[in-house]
């Protein structure tokens, strides 16, 4: 006999196939790679750069999803660790503040949409309303930032690159 | 073989439906698709294809212009939005296909405003009197409200996170 979903494996898996997830991961933007409740695997597009892969993976936790936000680390997709801290992404300004191996023994992201470092940051809310976790919208206001910040705004490759 | 799917995006709702569409489709298989799905097509309704300046046009028998699997479809009562972005104290306005992204008026603004590659880096735009920054992919369709036809932004800078 199957045991029931958790109501919050339920919700990841019903986002995961959602038509706003399934969309942009046609588009190339992100794929989804794995799931183990309560981790999945994602990989994010990235532009070409020199000696730099064109994605990056992240290994989410999502206890508590959606009400909860999930928290994000670096993986190495294909052999199934955390990526080696030479190997995240950077630039000059704003990728190298969210990509911190040093925050938190390179467990997550310094990104206020992550659960691990919204804690203690409570003027995070007023100071960065549009980079907060949105329950409503789950895993997908999340992708959306690593996304945005590889392809908009001073990605320039991996650190050893 | 699986038909090609499509993600329908309708002017002033915010979710996205999914259906099938055959490879060789005529206009008035599009409209079966979207009448099927829930959505209610008139005189004032217009299609376009992803990022299309141009709406399907013509008769129920005329094949639909170039799609691809995954293709977004446009389903908006405006021709065209108009679209209005401030910078500091300038103001620029133009109008886009209901299908442009929101990565299409940056470039505009930024070329408009004459500023330099780096500083557009460190800009972003955002919707006026909200603090929603909608992501560069988002188009222009999913921002208007019902009954409007336009959209207003204020091109800010993007903090870093830090702190």
């Amino acid at each position: 006999m199957n045991t029931p979903l958790s109501p919050g494996e339920a919700l990841l898996r019903q986002d995961l196939s959602a038509p706003e997830f399934r969309c942009s991961e046609i588009d190339g933007r992100w794929r989804h790679v794995n799931t183990n409740w309560p981790l999945t695997v994602i990989a994010v597009s990235a532009p070409e750069r020199p000696r730099s892969p064109l994605e990056y993976g992240f290994r989410f936790e999502c206890t508590g999803y959606r009400q909860s936000p999930v928290t994000a680390q670096p993986w190495d997709v294909l052999n199934s660790r955390p990526l080696a801290p030479a190997q995240w992404p950077t630039g000059p300004v704003m990728v190298s503040a969210v990509f911190r191996p040093e925050w938190k023994g390179s467990n997550c992201l310094y990104l206020p949409c992550d659960r691990m470092s919204i804690e203690g940051h409570d003027n995070w809310r007023t100071v960065y309303p549009s980079r907060l976790w949105q329950p409503e919208r789950g895993i997908i206001c999340y992708l959306e930032q690593i996304h945005e910040l590889f392809h908009q705004s001073d990605y320039s490759g991996t650190r050893s690159s | 073989m699986s038909k090609p799917i499509i993600f329908i995006q309708v002017h002033g709702r915010p979710e996205i439906v999914e259906a099938e569409l055959s490879e060789v489709a005529t206009i008035g298989e599009l409209y079966d698709v979207l009448t099927a799905v829930g959505i209610e097509m008139n005189s004032e309704t217009f299609v376009f294809i992803d990022e299309a300046e141009e709406h399907q046009a013509g008769e129920r028998h005329h094949p639909i212009s170039s799609f691809r699997h995954g293709s977004r479809i446009h389903v908006c009562h405006c021709k065209r939005i108009r679209t209005t972005v401030h910078f500091l104290n300038h103001t620029a306005e133009r109008e886009f296909a209901p299908g442009a992204r929101v990565r299409a008026v940056k470039e505009w603004a930024v070329e408009k405003f004459k500023i330099n590659p780096k500083d557009a880096a460190e800009h972003v735009l955002q919707l006026c009197n909200s603090t929603k920054r909608p992501p560069s992919d988002t188009r222009l369709n999913e921002l208007v409200q019902l009954h409007e036809c336009s959209v207003c932004f204020d091109l800010v800078p993007e903090k870093r996170v830090e702190g």
